[in-house]
């Protein structure tokens, strides 16, 4: 194409045009901080594993003692046992993708590679959320299986409500609360991602065709 | 993260020593990526820092340009977040101003202005292969530095010259 070699022309007689950066300048630059996007990736999956790992430990001891009414705390604790080694077998997968970054590699496999951590991050998510589905329906149908203990919960000081409409209201709250949960995570990584690996997806995927 | 790094004043001084000598070419990675002088500046030193963190685990497997090709490339289109500054269009403008003639009659001159136009308009992809082949790589050379096929290399680099005639001419 002529055009293009008539642009080649001019790319190497502009050569020179740049202002040469000095040795100090170079050396103050070494000492700056890094602003890349696997920093970024790195730190907020970092504060995620916190987040999850973290969240058991702030439930209010109330929850304990209702869950105990319901002979659940087995099945609780249990949980909690099963769910550390996971997020141990979680991070040591993170850790281990993250290792593997090298900005050397070649584009697509360096791209590869941060994709890969970030969703190892994805799926520990996803884990947790599947997790607090599955046990929230199935404490919700313990509970409401033994209306008798449920009521006296809600209803400690006997007010004249209707045993059915705290039942209902309850379920529905119970509903509510889930949707909203999940509803508020999926617009969290909707923004966070969206804004952090929407390029690289975009680069990715077309770097990706062309080797279909 | 890999912020702490034992002060090796000796590797620092020989990586900067390096690095000067070869600065053109993460200049010119910024000069495709970039469209003024501010992005440029935040491009060129984040490059340099990743070149200086990469540093230690350089064997000398390939030529240090080679490398410094591959992670200035990588940068500027796989880790580098784009400040909000540095948000393209308006400034074309200010590029094209500054590629004055250099002994090209006028319609030369007109060609080689709508042509950077032309690439600035392409993709992060697309400009790698379009920089490399204006940096005289071949297409084992460019194939190997993006991670694709030399067939793929030589499919895309057809395909960006149709589009960019395509620009040039609508």
């Amino acid at each position: 194409m002529d055009e293009l070699d008539l642009l080649k022309k001019d790319w190497k007689a502009r050569n020179a045009d740049f202002d040469n950066v000095s040795y100090n300048e170079i050396y103050k630059m070494l000492h700056k901080k890094s602003s890349s996007i696997v920093k970024w990736i790195f730190f907020i999956s970092i504060a995620e594993f916190i987040f999850w790992g973290i969240l058991n430990l702030f439930m209010p001891d109330s929850i304990y003692e209702i869950y105990d009414k319901f002979g659940l705390n087995t099945l609780l604790y249990t949980s909690f046992i099963i769910n550390y080694l996971v997020i141990f077998f979680f991070i040591y997968l993170f850790y281990k993708n993250y290792k593997s970054i090298c900005v050397a590699d070649d584009t697509s496999t360096l791209m590869k590679k941060i994709l890969n951590t970030r969703k190892t991050v994805n799926y520990y998510v996803y884990y947790n959320i599947i997790v607090y589905v599955i046990l929230s329906i199935l404490f919700n149908i313990v509970m409401f299986s033994k209306p008798d203990i449920l009521i006296e919960i809600l209803n400690p000081n006997h007010l004249d409500i209707k045993d059915e409409v705290l039942l209902r209201t309850m379920l529905i709250a119970q509903g509510v609360t889930l949707i909203l949960v999940c509803g508020l995570l999926w617009l969290y990584y909707r923004v966070i991602y969206g804004i952090l690996l929407k390029r690289l997806k975009r680069n990715y995927k077309e770097l990706d065709n062309l080797n279909d | 993260m890999n912020q702490i790094i034992p002060v090796n004043k000796e590797l620092e001084h020989k990586f900067i020593t390096e690095f000067q000598e070869h600065q053109n070419i993460i200049h010119k990675v910024c000069r495709i990526y970039t469209t003024n002088q501010e992005a440029h500046n935040d491009l060129f030193q984040e490059i340099t820092i990743q070149l200086w963190k990469a540093y230690p685990k350089f064997r000398g497997e390939c030529k240090l340009s080679t490398w410094m090709y591959r992670i200035g490339l990588n940068t500027a289109i796989t880790l580098y977040r784009k400040s909000k500054r540095s948000i393209q269009t308006q400034d074309f403008d200010a590029v094209l101003h500054k590629i004055e003639s250099k002994d090209y009659d006028a319609t030369e001159d007109e060609q080689i202005k709508l042509m950077y136009k032309a690439i600035y308009q392409l993709s992060d992809i697309e400009k790698a292969l379009v920089f490399l082949y204006l940096e005289d790589k071949n297409y084992s050379e460019i194939a190997e530095t993006l991670g694709i096929s030399e067939v793929n290399a030589r499919v895309k680099m057809n395909r960006i010259k149709t589009r960019l005639k395509t620009i040039l001419n609508p």
